[in-house]
């Protein structure tokens, strides 16, 4: 019975971390802008917040830096279960166009493992709502 | 002034220290010069030629030797200045003293080739990661990168 | 008794990772480091493996806001070495996007702004306009971000008439809104109150340490690339430089504002004089051998690019500098002598090519080594509370 009722909240309202990994900030930026008056996901109950405690799923842009990559795993470990993960971006899936740099990992999935991909270059926010509403049918 | 009497100030001024001078296009001019004169030259420039601006520093690895591009810029004119440093001895003035800004542009030097700038206020890493290994220089010509097997999320390979 | 607070790398608030670690005193900041690196990707050693036109998507993809500037200071770059002459056609639809990304970056930026000092519906308002803008660049180009309209020797897609009639009617509804929003900042004294005298950088000193764009700008610097160095359409348009007296956060909104209204005049201008023509012209698989100094104006400052070419069809050195990076001296200035609690909104005064959002701050206890964690969003809570209990500063005066 407790857990329906969680289950339901978290589908009905799950509450986000967005992560730049070394990103171009293309992405960042449509994340953002789906939380403005055109895209307006704070409809479906979505919040941004601040600290990944408080989080349910995380937003997660950009290829993986060296230096990002053990504070990613940090962040990823201080999110409580259960988490969701969601790839933003070509940069996010395989490293886009900077595949073979020296500094960079490949995409999130070579760190943290991950639930839903979303592409583009960058993702449109309407893909990216969608991305989420598809990852909250799945729950 | 115009770019003719700029570059003929300048040679007046550095006489034998200018060893090229050129000037390709409008409002751009190249000056070569040794390392050891770099930041006299800096302090020239800022002084009587209006160039307090430094845009950056681009480095450059020929094979022999290191080449380094000072770029400033005045309100009418862009001004180049390059030196050259052999490879087994990469030392190279610095010119914070004339122009405290450039001191970022300096340590990417540092840690991107290998160069030793002396008098530099701040030596630490500017754009490479904490773990990153010592004495591995990305933008020199002979360094290669491999690039690490990727996983691939559901085993397959 | 001083304290050190490490700011960063992952904060809602900022979108970029990076990392500041401060030294505090009680509330006043006497110290500032910066830890770059986190977004640090090895550009320049990729650069030297993909040819001319593949380099044009990967300097796009240095940043996301200004990915037009990066594109368009290469592709300059490389006209001028392989010894092109675009058609005007081609160069005033390359140069309109320009402005229309400058517009879309300023809009960005005062939401940004407005959400530091607290003033969220302005926020909101600035970005929904900025949808009007997304809408035109996605009209011309096929993209919200990451037009790739530069191709070398031209650009790729072609304006029509409707395409024309349709962006002459957004600057218009733009400009309106614009003004509006301008009276609302100028008769808002809490608003103004906030950001004047914050973050305060004197002209000597924007000189000595190369600050760049709004940032020098606001110190009564005059510098501006399209005045000094104009390349292509810029000699044949009328605009202003816009400066500012008052070195701090009021005198950078200031202009940014300027400039959005001087944006509006040029996109109309450009417009209605575009010129007939192809738009594009041919350009051949290898560069002969040189060097060449690119410099363009992005929203942010002076943006330089040093491309030398070796005979071959792929670049042997590529050297970018982005505006902001020109900047962080200046930043670690005006943070010294600051209070904490004016942090998000100093940072953000230099726009630093992310978005506001919180950031999670541990507090370091300087005797006894314990961790506190403090989220950024209470420091900004924290400081609107300050602020608003406060008296208000009655001589704050919007200049214009």
């Amino acid at each position: 019975m407790l857990n329906k009722l969680t289950r339901w909240s978290r589908i009905k309202s799950p509450w986000i971390l967005h992560l730049n990994s070394g990103a171009c900030n293309a992405c960042d930026i449509e994340i953002v802008a789906a939380l403005t008056p055109r895209f307006d996901v704070e409809r479906f109950g979505i919040l941004l917040k601040a600290t990944p405690r408080h989080a349910d799923v995380i937003v997660a842009s950009g290829p993986v830096t060296r230096q990002m990559r053990d504070r990613i795993v940090r962040i990823y470990d201080q999110t409580p279960d259960p988490k969701f993960v969601i790839a933003v971006g070509a940069c996010a899936m395989s490293g886009c166009v900077y595949r073979g740099a020296y500094n960079i990992m490949g995409g999130i999935d070579q760190v943290i493992p991950v639930n839903i991909y979303v592409p583009g270059c960058p993702a449109r926010p309407d893909a990216i709502v969608d991305g989420v509403v598809k990852l909250l049918g799945k729950l | 002034m115009s770019d003719i009497e700029i570059v003929e100030s300048l040679k007046r001024d550095l006489g034998d220290k200018a060893l090229e001078l050129t000037n390709p296009d409008r409002r751009r001019i190249f000056l070569k010069i040794a390392p050891a004169d770099l930041a006299a030259a800096a302090a020239l420039l800022r002084d009587a030629y209006d160039c307090a601006y430094l845009a950056t520093i681009s480095g450059l690895d020929k094979g022999e030797t290191f080449e380094f591009l000072y770029h400033f810029a005045s309100p009418v004119v862009n001004i180049n200045v390059r030196t050259e440093i052999p490879r087994t001895d990469p030392r190279l003035p610095s010119i914070c003293g004339a122009i405290p800004g450039a001191v970022l542009y300096e340590r990417e030097l540092q840690e991107m080739f290998g160069v030793v700038v002396e008098g530099i206020p701040d030596p630490r890493r500017l754009n490479l990661p904490d773990d990153w290994p010592e004495g591995q220089f990305p933008l020199r010509k002979d360094w290669k990168h491999v690039r690490p097997q990727e996983v691939i999320p559901g085993g397959k390979s | 008794m001083s304290f050190e607070i490490p700011i960063g790398p992952q904060h809602p608030a900022l979108k970029e990772p990076i990392s500041l670690r401060m030294t505090v005193d009680g509330e006043v900041i006497t110290g500032v480091d910066i830890r770059l690196g986190y977004n640090h990707r090895g550009v320049e050693k990729v650069a030297e493996e993909k040819n001319w036109t593949q380099n044009i998507y990967l300097t796009e993809r240095i940043c996301g806001i200004c990915s037009h500037s990066h594109a368009t200071c290469y592709v300059q770059g490389v006209e001028k070495l392989m010894e092109l002459a675009p058609p005007k056609r081609g160069l005033y639809i390359r140069y309109l996007v320009s402005e229309l990304e400058r517009v879309h970056s300023h809009l960005l930026w005062l939401g940004v702004a407005g959400h530091e000092a607290g003033f969220d519906s302005f926020f909101m308002y600035t970005w929904r306009d900025r949808e009007i803008v997304m809408d035109l660049l996605e009209m011309i180009s096929g993209n919200r971000v990451h037009y790739a309209i530069n191709t070398i020797g031209g650009v790729r897609r072609d304006l029509d008439e409707g395409q024309k009639a349709r962006i002459l009617e957004g600057v218009a509804t733009l400009r309106k809104r614009s003004e509006y929003y301008f009276h609302i900042g100028a008769n808002e004294p809490s608003f103004v109150g906030r950001i004047a005298g914050v973050g305060m950088l004197s002209k000597e000193q924007a000189v000595s340490l190369c600050a760049v764009g709004p940032v020098a700008r606001a110190s009564g610097v005059a510098r501006d690339v399209r005045k000094e160095d104009p390349y292509a359409v810029y000699d044949e348009l009328d605009f202003e430089l816009c400066t500012a007296d008052t070195c701090d956060v009021l005198g950078r909104v200031v202009v940014r504002v300027k400039e959005l209204l001087e944006s509006y005049k040029m996109i109309e201008q450009m417009v209605k004089g575009l010129p007939d023509g192809d738009i594009a012209c041919k350009a051949p698989r290898k560069a002969k051998p040189g060097e060449v100094v690119s410099r363009y104006e992005a929203p942010r400052g002076e943006n330089i690019h040093y491309i030398k070419a070796n005979g071959t069809d792929k670049p042997e050195r590529l050297k970018v500098r982005a505006p902001t990076l020109g900047n962080y001296p200046a930043t670690v200035e005006m943070l010294r002598n600051g209070f904490i609690a004016d942090i998000p909104l100093i940072f953000a005064a230099i726009d630093p090519c992310i978005c506001c959002a919180e950031r999670t701050v541990t507090l370091v206890g300087a005797r006894n080594g314990e961790e506190r964690l403090v989220t950024l969003g209470d420091l900004r809570r924290l400081a609107i509370e300050r602020h608003q209990s406060a008296p208000p500063k009655r001589n704050a005066v919007w200049p214009i």
